[in-house]
């Protein structure tokens, strides 16, 4: 994947770091550049955060500009919100995006709602940081993935890196965006290196990027997935089938030209996400399909992967079963190739 | 009491079966054990032998009749026993096979779509070869997919005249582009020089009546019987018969729409094969050698299968119907090729060395196939055999059944048939490999062929 | 109990029997074994995930259940295996959990953070700081309605007392006077975020002037005033007069989880509480008092760990649950 094409002001250098330690670089840059950013969350200062993502972000910066929340979500939330509406531009981390659930009060009918509710004369340029997804044998309440559930309101926007540099470059462009922006930060991507380009840039929120060129079969894949995505096209390239694979990166708003112009030329398309099956991301994905010109270029049904229609269970086995893994993309993508579908 | 004469099961799958000919007449003596009719199924045609020795009476399926397996089609009296009233006639099949009926309304249809489109656009007729899926969906619309259907929309393709091959019958894209290349296949061949206004060939041409054309060599002891391949005629053994023993006697067969032969519309491959049958029967005298060449050769092993007790000796060059690959476009290229430069590049595929086609040879080739109705005929006969470029019909069953020695010649290089369709045949049969040569070795190397052939025959 | 010659006896040994004293210890031991077994199978990776430790808060857990019986019911935390076992779980079951098999409590679907065990009245550890905190509410609100007189005790951390969901549940508990008594585990830290820091309240039982119901902060270490604060709001509660909070004091001697890397805490700090072990405490007091002497201890201890090791054991042979039943226990099944 080439990062540089989407980048705007990018330092020409460029060096590996984690996507944990992209997002902590963009936090830093976006706090030097901007005085009225800061950072909140539960044990993100000296603790450095669940996952270690603030790091060490306190002792640059200060307790006042790093600071930690008591563990109350809601309020913790609130709070981002207010102080977003009164003209700081606050990043609030949540441990996990589960947890998000304690405050979508604040999410959901504050900061979407007040720029609308206000008639334009209000904004809420707050950026939500929520650590999602399965893999860690954290259970039912620990590892779900909520893009569909906040992709569902108006007011909000949803995005979904899958590189370290696209982490960088999305933070950045949140914390540009006037309104409130939610970015998913997969917790198994944490670890992952990659090439990043050194100072300030931004990658556009929605914005698809086709990370694969193919002419077989199409797949739109999201956060982790999109790694599991790239692994099963190698596979199949093997036996001789060209998957495209389409990094979505933005749940809201949806890159429809680039999806409808890949599966224009492929016929074929495979939705692959981690949230529930039903009523998730590739839904949306699978009907805009069906409503566009696209459809006339159907060859097959639309297929799509996604999570179980359970609760991510403990047991690894049954965690692993639970979400789309490379095999199973593999395995639709080749039928749908084969015209088995 | 008389011998009840029924319907035997031939097939596993097999629940009724289509009588296909008597070969005793009514009123007629029979013993034991021979021929008495013919049946046809969905596979092959086969020979069904006398119960019982005695006149035949009350005949009661008449040919092309299917009838119920188990059911009686005639009582054969022993000799002196009084023959009493005609019983009741055997009640029809009760599902007759579904395509002579479901393709009535496709061929319908299809010549709607024909006259729905532009006079200059010449139309092939459509291969009547329709799954029964389809035919199911065909009272509510083919299922096809959104692109199959824009795709035949925009070329004023009919969906229910095509053959979905994606899951349950689904016609996909791949379906409608393979049709459309069809019509276009011509455009295929290399620039030739066209006709100036007649299309590049005709779509009409009118059955004729008359029997196989057939040619003798006389000669000493048992006679070789020589069934030509697609496209081909009897004129095709030259190079072989010269190689082969100068007192060996021949005798060629023109197959329907072949050589000089009459044009027959042929509505599969158990029709072709009923048409030889019926050929052989009249020109037989006694048992023979069969040799034969690609479908000729398939054609020669369905023979051999019918006529068991009639063949001593089976050879087969690059036989069809031993799997399903073929070179379609190759067959469809000859077939339509209307001038000698359209032809060549088709012609130099057949042989190992393509430089061994010169453009005189195909001159000579195409002056063969100069009559447009007779090439129309072998499109459509391609189309019926070999639809979307493959073999339709499956003779490896019948290879395991055929009781006569058999040979069978492949050349390694052939790109027409791939040599490893040989590797069908069961283990009693001599194989031969054969190095440097394409799918016509009869013509490529004909003394190695001859030798191999020779010394078959004398076995 | 007109026993004034007892009067300057610890409220523990003069109100339980010998026997329930003795099962007591055996107890806090069981949870102290539990939870370094499960460390151990942790580091050996026969555990998935994560886990929450209370190794040096075991006290607070056995003390507070000591008058509880199975109608009564407890909410739990992350941080509930010692919860869990003082309610009368069975050791072999809960690592069966950990191990994530089928035969452990939540068939392998719910993990440390999501124990339960219904029969002994313990509605369950609960991953969300604060969300047992309503569900007390609702399980004393049960009590009310049928008229039964079982009690809830809500277990919860300090950091749940700056949730909004601890403030909502206090409000309504005290309006309804619901039976609930309302424990928090004050072990100084909201992983690492110190509830002096985060709570405006020098104690966390002052918020329960803000719902008008009792609030007393005890030393969580001392079996025996735990043990007597709780029978004093259970009192209460039985007797419909409202809930309580009690706070008790004590101190967690492992990280927040597997993953914390004690950067906010001193090294002094974690040994000066270490040297209050509550086990040890409670042990020698009753050797003091002359419930056992130190065979009798030894001999409670023993049993303990034997009841570990099977627990591993029975953990270990157990099947795991089949994939093909991920979503099985969605929904109840249908009778058979």
């Amino acid at each position: 994947m080439n990062a540089q094409t989407h980048i705007k002001e990018a330092g020409s250098k460029t060096r590996e770091m984690s996507y944990a330690e992209a997002i902590r670089d963009a936090m830093a840059i976006a706090l030097e550049r901007d005085p009225t950013v800061v950072l909140m969350g539960e044990d993100i200062g000296t603790y450095g955060g669940a996952f270690q993502v603030t790091g060490d972000l306190v002792d640059r910066f200060g307790k006042d500009r790093v600071m930690d929340t008591p563990i109350s979500e809601l309020g913790g939330a609130g709070v981002a919100v207010g102080a977003a509406l009164t003209g700081l531009k606050p990043i609030y981390e949540f441990q996990f995006s589960d947890f998000a659930a304690l405050a979508m009060e604040q999410i959901v009918n504050q900061a979407a709602k007040l720029r609308y509710m206000l008639g334009g004369e209000a904004a809420v340029p707050v950026v939500f940081r929520m650590p999602s997804g399965s893999g860690t044998g954290a259970a039912a309440q620990h590892s779900q993935s909520f893009e569909a559930w906040f992709g569902h309101v108006p007011g909000l926007k949803v995005v979904q890196p899958s590189t370290p540099a696209e982490a960088k470059g999305m933070l950045l462009a949140a914390l540009e965006d006037p309104d409130p922006v939610i970015v998913f930060e997969h917790k198994l991507l944490y670890k992952m290196k990659g090439e990043v380009p050194e100072g300030y840039y931004t990658t556009p929120i929605g914005k698809a990027a086709v990370v694969r060129v193919g002419k077989d079969v199409t797949i739109v894949a999201s956060a982790i997935m999109v790694h599991r995505a790239l692994e099963a096209a190698s596979k199949l390239a093997a036996e001789g089938i060209e998957a495209e694979v389409i990094d979505l990166r933005t749940v809201r708003p949806l890159d429809r030209e680039t999806i409808i112009a890949s599966v224009k030329k492929t016929g074929k398309l495979l939705c692959v996400y981690e949230g529930v099956r039903t009523l998730g991301v590739g839904a949306e994905i699978s009907a805009l399909v069906a409503e566009s010109e696209a459809f006339d270029y159907l060859d097959a049904p639309i297929q799509r992967l996604g999570g179980a229609e359970a609760p991510i269970p403990y047991n690894p086995d049954l965690e692993r079963a639970a979400v789309p893994q490379s095999p199973d993309i593999e395995s639709v993508a080749r039928k749908l190739a084969k015209g088995e579908v | 009491m008389p011998t009840e004469v029924i319907m035997p099961k031939v097939d596993m799958d097999m629940a009724s079966g289509k009588l296909a000919v008597w070969h005793v007449a009514e009123g007629e003596t029979v013993k034991k054990g021979a021929a008495l009719f013919d049946i046809e199924t969905d596979k092959a045609a086969m020979e069904v032998e006398a119960p019982a020795s005695g006149t035949l009476h009350h005949i009661l399926a008449a040919p092309g009749v299917s009838v119920p397996v188990g059911s009686p089609v005639a009582y054969i009296y022993a000799e002196g026993e009084a023959v009493g009233p005609a019983p009741a006639a055997a009640a029809p099949a009760a599902a007759p096979a579904p395509a002579p009926a479901a393709v009535a309304p496709v061929a319908e249809a299809r010549s709607e779509a024909v006259a729905s489109t532009s006079a200059t656009k010449p139309e092939a007729v459509a291969a009547p070869v329709v799954s029964a899926p389809v035919m199911a969906e065909a009272a509510n619309g083919p299922r096809a997919t959104p692109v199959a259907r824009r795709l035949a929309r925009e070329d004023g393709i009919l969906l229910a005249a095509l053959s979905g091959t994606g899951p349950n019958g689904r016609i996909q894209r791949h379906d409608v582009e393979a049709e459309i290349a069809r019509r276009k296949a011509p455009a295929v061949a290399p620039a030739a020089q066209p006709a100036p206004s007649a299309p590049a060939y005709a779509l009409d041409w009118t059955p004729q009546a008359g029997d196989l054309h057939v040619t003798t060599r006389k000669g000493n002891g048992v006679p070789l019987v020589l069934v030509h391949g697609f496209a081909a005629d009897s004129a095709g053994w030259m190079a072989l018969e010269r190689a082969l023993p100068r007192d060996l006697p021949l005798v060629r067969i023109d197959l329907p729409s072949h050589g000089r032969s009459p044009l027959r519309r042929i509505g599969g491959f158990a029709e072709l094969a009923k048409a030889l049958v019926q050929t052989f029967d009249r020109i037989a005298e006694g048992p023979v050698h069969l040799l034969g060449h690609s479908l000729g050769g398939a054609l020669s092993l369905a023979l051999a299968d019918i006529r068991p007790r009639q063949i001593k000796t089976l050879s087969l060059i690059a036989p069809a119907g031993l799997g399903p690959e073929i070179d379609g476009a190759a067959l469809n290229g000859i077939a339509r090729a209307s001038t000698a430069d359209s032809l060549a590049p088709w012609l130099k595929r057949l042989t190992a060395r393509p430089d061994g086609i010169s453009h005189d040879f195909a001159k000579a080739a195409m002056l063969a196939r100069i009559d447009p109705a007779l090439r129309a005929a072998q499109q459509e006969l391609a189309e019926v055999l070999f639809p979307d470029g493959v073999q339709a019909f499956d003779l490896t069953a019948a290879l395991e059944r055929v009781t006569a020695p058999t040979l069978m010649v492949w050349g390694r290089d052939d790109r027409i048939l791939p040599w490893k369709q040989a590797l069908a045949a069961p283990g009693g049969v001599a194989l031969h490999l054969m190095r440097g040569v394409g799918h016509v070795p009869h013509m490529e190397d004909p003394d190695a062929v001859a030798a191999l052939i020779g010394r078959h025959i004398r076995a | 109990m007109a026993r004034d010659a007892q009067e300057n006896l610890p409220f523990a040994i003069r109100h339980f029997s010998p026997e329930a004293l003795k099962e007591a210890l055996r107890k806090m031991h069981l949870i102290r074994l539990f939870e370094e077994g499960a460390e151990e199978s942790y580091m050996r990776g026969l555990i998935h995930g994560t886990m929450h430790l209370s190794i040096g808060q075991e006290a607070s857990a056995v003390a507070t259940c000591m008058e509880l019986t199975d109608a009564d019911k407890i909410t739990s935390t992350h941080r509930g295996h010692g919860h869990c076992i003082a309610k009368g779980a069975d050791v072999g079951r809960m690592f069966a959990e950990f191990f994530g098999k089928e035969t452990g409590y939540c068939h392998g679907r719910g993990g440390s953070m999501h124990i339960a065990d219904v029969k002994t009245g313990n509605l369950g550890a609960n991953g969300i700081v604060g969300g047992g905190l309503p569900i007390a509410v609702g399980a004393g609100l049960t009590a009310k309605r049928l008229g039964r007189d079982d009690v809830t005790v809500c277990f919860f951390g300090d950091g749940a007392n700056n949730e909004g969901a601890f403030h909502e549940a206090l409000n309504m508990a005290s309006i309804w006077k619901l039976p609930v008594i309302f424990v928090c585990e004050n072990n100084k830290y909201g992983m690492s975020t110190a509830a002096a820091y985060a709570t405006a309240v020098p104690n966390i039982s002052d918020r329960a002037a803000a719902y008008s119901m009792p609030g007393v902060t005890v030393d969580g270490n001392d079996f025996s005033a735990v043990a007597e604060a709780l029978h004093i709001a259970i009192a209460r509660a039985r007797a419909g007069e409202g809930p309580s909070l009690v706070e008790n004091l004590t101190y967690r001697w492992r990280g927040h989880s597997k993953s914390d890397r004690n950067r906010y805490r001193t090294k002094d700090e974690i040994e000066d509480w270490m040297s209050r072990d509550p086990i040890q405490r409670f042990r020698a007091e009753l050797i003091a008092h002359g419930v056992l002497d130190e065979a009798g201890a030894e001999a409670v201890e023993a049993a303990a760990k034997d009841a570990v090791a099977q627990g591993i054991e029975f953990a270990k042979a157990g099947p795991a649950p089949a994939i093909t039943d991920v979503t099985k226990f969605v929904h109840a099944e249908a009778a058979a």
